[in-house]
């Protein structure tokens, strides 16, 4: 009879000790899961965020900061020099500012929104339509401003494609004085970064310097996104940018996901290493106590196994595994158990203001379950060790003398 | 005195063990052989040093003084894993308290020190079977220890002592925990065990069982004393 089949038995023959072990590790394992995807989900999905808007690059004042952009100046004649450059493939410059969406004759129904200015008729993939149409490439003087309104502002203010809107943009440290500008919604789209509280409203750069009181428009631009060629990649159109113009900040996507990983994204790592060093620590006293006991029950028949001939390492064999058997299937568990966990914890986390809704705190990942396995399996190791010590060390005959006495 | 060269053989052994309040001598400059084939009864009082002297014999416990040969080898010199593996294959060991693997049946409780000898699957299958037949139990293979009587544990342990046909079987109070009727049958199975050529050592308080032995040793104060 193999080590494993001995331990299987010993394992099914105390249900009640089994079920606590195993279910104590699979509520502790469902932490660890938590915490591992927590370690890295946030990054993950915020990688995916960046890239699901379809541009690599990132081109900013020098001033601010990745987060708390200043405007540059000259945003088009800068992002032609930059359109121009071979290891470009496409630009687009966003603006956005703070505004009140106002349906005419609702008053009670305004909205605080953020309105979002682009050169792009689509912008990559920071909106998909679901009603109506995207931004109209050109726009006649006199007519309304063209809206892509989000889904849940749509859902608010009872908007549909054709409806009349008005824009008032707010201004910065105190209140607007600036006209509100007829508006007309030409779709209604589900916008990447738009958070749980927020509403978000899309437009032309035309449409949002009319929206600003300038109809002929700034030059300004608070980003300019950079989609590099195919075979430059965007390390390399990064490179040639920031070399073009040195007056600006430039960033790829993965440089932009390292800065955050090292500063905001260290917080939520470093409270991931403690928790699950913590809960490592609760699963090894678990199954070190509970096997210690198993161990300390059966001393009478470990002294027998050995007077009758079974070497340490045979004992050592059949407790290394029982204790894997525990770990391990309480480890499986602990994946679903874990899963459930994540997706109820992810739905509180992404409803905090501010937090993009597509953006998820726990990212499952195949990596995450292989080092959840390994950091199992490593703790289910070291709680056996003690007592496969006590066990293997065990003097037979005074063992057996104490027993019988017993 | 046999010519024939003794299973095992301590020469003046000696055993202290260290305690708090001074070291006890539980075994003192004892000499003992067994032959091949031998029915020794080990018998005294309490405390004697009967289990001691048994424990020694079996390679479970090392003496602190004089010399244990088993088969001619001398055991002091052994590693843990070469006495491990004389317990193995050329000692049977029965307890008075049985100690079989409750979560194993009959079958499987004497199949696994065959396994861990390293036995055959056909050949495991063969020698359990043959035990359980001659231990009378071939209709509770299936049954663990906890669904069998004391009687039929000891034999089951007894099946399990002899399962790598070991030439020595040693036993300590293989009676203590049974009625009279069930002591007198497992005392009549190992006179069916000595009769086919098994040497056994028994310690025992159990005259019925002491009087089946061909040798009788009586022990006091850590001393044979007689026989």
């Amino acid at each position: 009879m193999s080590a494993w089949s001995l331990a299987w038995r010993t394992v099914v023959h105390n249900p009640a000790r089994a079920c606590l072990a195993i279910g104590g590790v699979a509520v502790i394992g469902a932490l660890l899961f938590n915490m591992l995807l927590l370690s890295r989900g946030l990054l993950v999905s915020f990688r995916d965020l960046l890239d699901t808007a379809g541009y690599d690059v990132r081109v900013l004042a020098n001033e601010g900061s990745p987060i708390h952009r200043a405007p540059l100046a000259g945003a088009p004649s800068l992002a032609g020099e930059i359109e121009r450059l071979p290891s470009v493939r496409r630009v687009a410059l966003i603006r956005s500012d703070d505004a009140l969406a106002l349906p005419p004759g609702r008053d009670a129904d305004a909205a605080s929104v953020t309105l979002i200015g682009s050169t792009e008729r689509q912008l990559g993939g920071a909106w998909d339509i679901v009603k109506g149409s995207t931004l109209p490439a050109e726009v006649h003087p006199g007519e309304p401003v063209p809206l892509v309104v989000s889904t849940k502002l749509a859902a608010r203010q009872r908007l549909e494609p054709g409806s009349p809107l008005r824009i008032r943009v707010n201004l910065a440290g105190g209140a607007s004085v600036l006209p509100s500008v007829d508006c007309r919604v030409v779709g209604i789209g589900s916008f990447t970064f738009e958070s749980a509280y927020d509403y978000t409203v899309a437009t032309t750069m035309a449409g949002f310097a009319a929206a600003h009181g300038a109809p002929d428009g700034k030059d300004e631009a608070d980003l300019v996104l950079v989609a590099s060629a195919p075979d430059a990649g965007p390390e390399a159109a990064a490179k040639a940018i920031a070399a073009l113009r040195p007056d600006v900040r430039v960033y790829s996507n993965a440089q932009v996901v390292d800065q955050f990983n090292a500063r905001a994204f260290s917080y939520f790592r470093q409270i991931s290493v403690v928790l699950s060093t913590i809960t490592l620590a609760f699963a090894f006293l678990l199954v070190a106590t509970l096997l210690t006991m198993s161990v300390n029950q059966r001393l009478g028949e470990v002294a027998a196994l050995r007077a009758l001939g079974f070497p340490r390492r045979r004992i050592a064999a059949n407790l290394l595994c029982e204790s894997a058997l525990l770990v391990g299937v309480g480890g499986v568990a602990a994946l679903p158990l874990g899963g459930v966990l994540a997706i109820v914890l992810d739905r509180i986390l992404r409803a905090m203001p501010g937090v993009p809704e597509r953006l998820h705190f726990f990212v499952f990942e195949m990596d995450t379950v292989v080092l959840h396995a390994a950091l199992l399996t490593a703790t289910g190791i070291l709680a056996a060790l003690y007592p496969i010590w006590l066990a293997a060390r065990l003097p037979i005959a005074a063992t057996l003398r104490k027993e019988i006495v017993s | 005195m046999s010519a024939a060269a003794p299973i095992v053989e301590g020469r003046d052994l000696t055993r202290v063990f260290p305690m708090p309040a001074g070291d006890v001598t539980a075994l003192g400059h004892v000499s003992i052989r067994i032959e091949p084939g031998e029915h020794v009864a080990i018998t005294g009082p309490s405390g004697c040093g009967k289990s001691t002297l048994l424990h020694l014999l079996g390679c479970v416990d090392q003496a602190t003084g004089g010399t244990l040969l088993f088969e001619g080898r001398e055991v002091g010199a052994l590693s843990e894993s070469d006495r491990s593996r004389i317990r193995l294959t050329r000692i049977g060991f029965v307890f008075q308290r049985f100690f079989l693997l409750p979560m194993l049946t009959a079958w499987e409780n004497i199949e696994l020190p065959q396994a861990e000898a390293g036995a055959s699957k056909s050949e495991r299958r063969a020698r359990t079977r043959e035990l359980l037949e001659y231990v009378g139990l071939t209709e509770r293979m299936d049954h663990r220890p906890s669904q069998l009587s004391g009687g039929e544990m000891q034999r089951v342990a007894i099946a399990r002592a002899l399962a790598n046909r070991p030439p020595l079987l040693l036993a300590d109070e293989p009676t203590g925990e049974l009625d009279e009727a069930t002591g007198e049958q497992i005392a009549d199975l190992f006179d069916r065990v000595h009769a086919d050529g098994t040497a056994i050592v028994v310690v025992t308080h159990n005259p019925v069982v002491a009087a089946r032995a061909q040798r009788r040793l009586a022990m006091k104060s850590g001393s044979v004393v007689s026989g």
